[in-house]
C-alpha cells in the first residue's frame, strides 16, 4: 500500500450495514457458553415439570402429575389471560422468562467488556445495532423454543405420558410462540438500551415483564378477553393448543407491531444518549 | 482537505463543560497529539469524533463529511480507553468479530497482516484476558487497524506500558503512517514519547483549544538555552545580564536563552573572575514548552 493514496469513502447500504451487524452478533452467539447454557435450561424446564411433577412422594406415595397430556407442556389447551394454577402457566412461555436474561446477559457483555465502543465508532446509524440485536436474540429465543420442545417429547417419551393432540392445532401453538419471539426480543434489547451494562437491573425488568403479571393481573379483574392479545404475553398465551392459522396471524401481527415499536424507540434513546 | 475538522463543538454533563466551544483542524496524513492536562477534555473529544458521545452544539467534520456519515465511520480505527475485547474470548476472535463488524472479504489474511503490523503474529489463539497490558494495547492498536482505516484515534495508548512497551508502540505509530498513509489522532501525557512522533499538535485546556500548530512551528518555537553554576551566582548574573539579553536564575541554575555557542559565555565569565563548576546546553521541548504555555494561560 502507498502511503500517498486516494481517500475514498463509500457509504455502505442498509443491507451491507445490517449484514455486517448480525455477522458480528451471531458469530458471538455461536461462540458464547451462554447460548448453549440457555437452550440447556429451556431443554431442562419441561423434562423437569413432566417427569419430575409424577414422581412418588418421600414416602413412596403417588403424586398427581402436572399434565397428563405433553403437549400441555407447550401451551394451555384455551387461552388463559389470568392466573388459574401452574399447570395454565408453566409451558412454552416461560422460554421467554429465561429468554430475557440470556438477553440481558448478551447485551449487557456489549457494554461491560466496552465491544459497544468499536461497534458505535465504525456504525454511526443506531438502528443497524437495535435491528440485530433483536433479531439475533429472536433467533436465539426460536432455537430455546425448539429445544423446549425436544425437552418436553423426550421427558414425555420417558414418563409415557400420552402424546395424542391434533397435530394442526399443535403446530399452529408452536409456530405462533416462536414468532413471538421476535416481540420479546425487542422488548428486552429496548429495556437492555437502558439499562446497559447494569445488567443485574436488565434482568429484574426482564423477568418482570416476562412473567406477563401485568398482563395476567389485568387479566384476573377483566376476565379472559381478547383485547390482551395486543400485548406480548397476551398474544403468547394465544398460541394456544386449540390454536389454527387465526391465531398464528395475531401472534405475527403484534410481534411484528411491537418489535418496530421497540426498535423505534431504542434507536431514538441511542442516538439521543451517550454511550457510556 | 482535513482529516478531522471540529467547529465551536461543545459538550457539557450535569452543566459542567468538559469541551467548549472547541475549535480543531487535523491535517490529512499528519500524526497529531492532543495534549492537555487531566479532565481538559482530550478523551471527550475523541469519543465525540467517535460517536460515543452526543455533543450539545457545534460541528464534526471527517474527511469533508459529516461525522455520522456512513461511508466514512466505517474507515475510522478507535482506541479509546481500552481495547474493547471480549476477555474470554480469544485475540482471534475479537479480532475476527471485527472483521466481520467491517465487512472484510478475507478476514483471515486482514487479522494476519494487523497482527504483524502490532508484531503479535504468535499470540492468536490466546485469550484477552491473559494478555498483558502492552499486548492488549496493541491488540487494541491491531483492532482498530483492521479494514484499512483512514483515520485513527488513540487515546492514552501508551499509558501503563514500560520503556521497551512505548518504544514498540512509537515504531508501530511511525510505520502504519508511513506505509499506509493513515492519519493519525493521538493523546497522552507521556510528551517526550509523542515528541519523538508527532507532526502536529494541539494543546487544549478547560475544553478550549488554546493552541494548533505543526512539529516545524514547534521546533521553531524551541529555544535553546544553557545552564550553568558559579560560586557566585549573583555576582555571575550581573555579569552576564550586562552582555546577554535573556538570563535567569531558575531551578538553582543561571540560564541564558538563546546563545547557541556556549564557548562564547563560558570564555565572558572567565574573563570576568568567574570560575564555572557546571554546565549544560539545553532546549526547550514539547514539555517545557507545553508547562511555559499553561503558566502563561493561568496567569491570563
Amino acid at each position: 500500500m502507498e502511503k500517498s493514496r486516494e481517500l475514498t469513502f463509500e457509504s455502505p447500504t442498509f443491507f451491507q450495514r445490517i449484514k455486517s451487524m448480525l455477522g458480528v452478533d451471531f458469530y458471538r452467539l455461536f461462540h458464547t457458553p451462554l447460548f448453549y447454557i440457555f437452550l440447556a435450561i429451556a431443554a431442562i424446564i419441561p423434562a423437569m415439570l413432566i417427569a419430575m411433577t409424577g414422581m412418588p412422594g418421600p414416602n413412596g406415595e403417588p403424586s398427581t402429575p402436572l399434565f397428563t397430556n405433553v403437549w400441555q407442556a407447550i401451551a394451555a389447551n384455551t387461552p388463559i389471560y389470568g392466573f388459574e394454577g401452574i399447570d395454565k402457566y408453566a409451558n412454552l412461555n416461560m422460554v421467554f422468562i429465561f429468554g430475557g436474561i440470556m438477553v440481558s446477559i448478551f447485551i449487557g457483555h456489549d457494554y461491560k467488556s466496552g465491544y459497544v465502543k468499536q461497534l458505535f465508532t465504525t456504525h454511526a446509524k443506531k438502528e443497524d445495532y437495535m435491528i440485530s440485536k433483536s433479531l439475533t436474540c429472536a433467533f436465539a429465543m426460536a432455537c430455546m423454543c425448539i429445544t423446549y420442545l425436544f425437552g418436553a417429547i423426550v421427558a414425555g417419551a420417558i414418563t409415557q405420558t400420552s402424546f395424542s393432540v391434533n397435530a394442526g392445532n399443535l403446530i399452529c401453538a408452536i409456530l405462533g410462540k416462536i414468532f413471538m419471539s421476535l416481540g420479546w426480543a425487542s422488548l428486552y434489547t429496548f429495556l437492555n438500551i437502558i439499562f446497559r451494562r447494569y445488567f443485574g437491573i436488565s434482568i429484574a425488568s426482564s423477568f418482570f415483564f416476562g412473567t406477563g403479571v401485568l398482563v395476567i393481573g389485568i387479566g384476573s379483574i377483566a376476565g379472559n378477553t381478547p383485547m390482551l392479545n395486543v400485548f406480548l404475553y397476551g398474544s403468547s398465551v394465544y398460541a394456544c393448543l386449540s390454536a389454527n392459522f387465526i391465531n398464528v396471524l395475531v401472534c405475527l401481527i403484534v410481534s411484528v407491531a411491537w418489535a418496530g415499536i421497540y426498535n423505534v424507540l431504542g434507536t431514538y434513546i441511542l442516538s439521543k444518549s451517550d454511550v457510556y | 482537505m482535513n482529516a478531522i475538522e471540529i467547529r465551536n463543538l461543545s459538550k457539557s454533563f450535569r452543566g459542567m463543560y468538559a469541551v467548549n466551544n472547541l475549535n480543531m483542524t487535523v491535517p490529512v496524513g499528519s500524526i497529531y497529539g492532543f495534549i492537555g492536562e487531566n479532565g481538559s477534555g482530550k478523551s471527550t473529544t475523541e469519543k465525540l469524533i467517535c460517536g460515543h458521545l452526543v455533543p450539545d452544539s457545534g460541528e464534526i467534520k471527517l474527511f469533508g463529511r459529516d461525522y455520522t456519515d456512513a461511508g466514512v465511520r466505517v474507515r475510522v480505527g478507535a482506541l479509546i480507553e481500552n481495547a474493547g475485547c471480549f476477555p474470554s474470548s480469544s485475540v482471534y476472535q475479537n479480532l475476527r468479530m471485527q472483521a466481520i463488524n467491517l465487512g472484510l472479504p478475507s478476514p483471515d489474511e486482514e487479522i494476519e497482516r494487523v497482527l504483524t503490523i502490532v508484531r503479535m503474529e504468535d499470540s492468536a489463539t490466546l485469550k484477552f484476558k491473559s494478555c498483558s497490558l502492552g499486548m492488549k494495547q496493541r491488540i487494541g492498536i491491531a483492532m482498530a487497524l483492521l479494514g484499512d482505516p483512514a483515520l485513527l484515534i488513540l487515546d492514552e495508548p501508551i499509558n501503563g506500558l514500560d520503556t521497551d512497551g512505548m518504544r514498540i508502540m512509537r515504531e508501530i505509530l511511525v510505520d502504519i503512517t508511513q506505509t499506509y498513509g493513515c492519519t493519525v489522532l493521538i493523546s497522552s501525557h507521556i510528551l517526550g514519547e509523542l515528541e519523538k512522533i508527532a507532526t502536529h499538535y494541539g494543546i487544549i485546556r478547560q475544553g478550549r483549544m488554546i493552541q494548533e500548530l505543526s512539529a516545524q512551528e514547534m521546533e521553531a518555537r524551541a529555544r535553546i538555552f544553557t545552564s550553568l553554576k558559579t560560586e557566585d551566582m549573583q555576582g555571575a548574573k550581573q555579569v552576564l545580564t550586562a552582555k546577554f539579553d535573556n538570563v535567569r536564575q531558575e531551578d538553582g541554575y543561571l540560564r541564558v536563552y538563546d546563545v547557541d555557542d556556549t564557548e562564547t559565555i563560558v570564555d565572558y565569565l572567565y574573563k570576568n573572575g568567574h570560575v564555572i563548576s557546571e554546565i549544560k546546553k539545553n532546549k526547550i521541548g514539547l514539555e517545557e514548552y507545553y508547562v511555559e504555555l499553561m503558566s502563561q494561560k493561568e496567569n491570563e
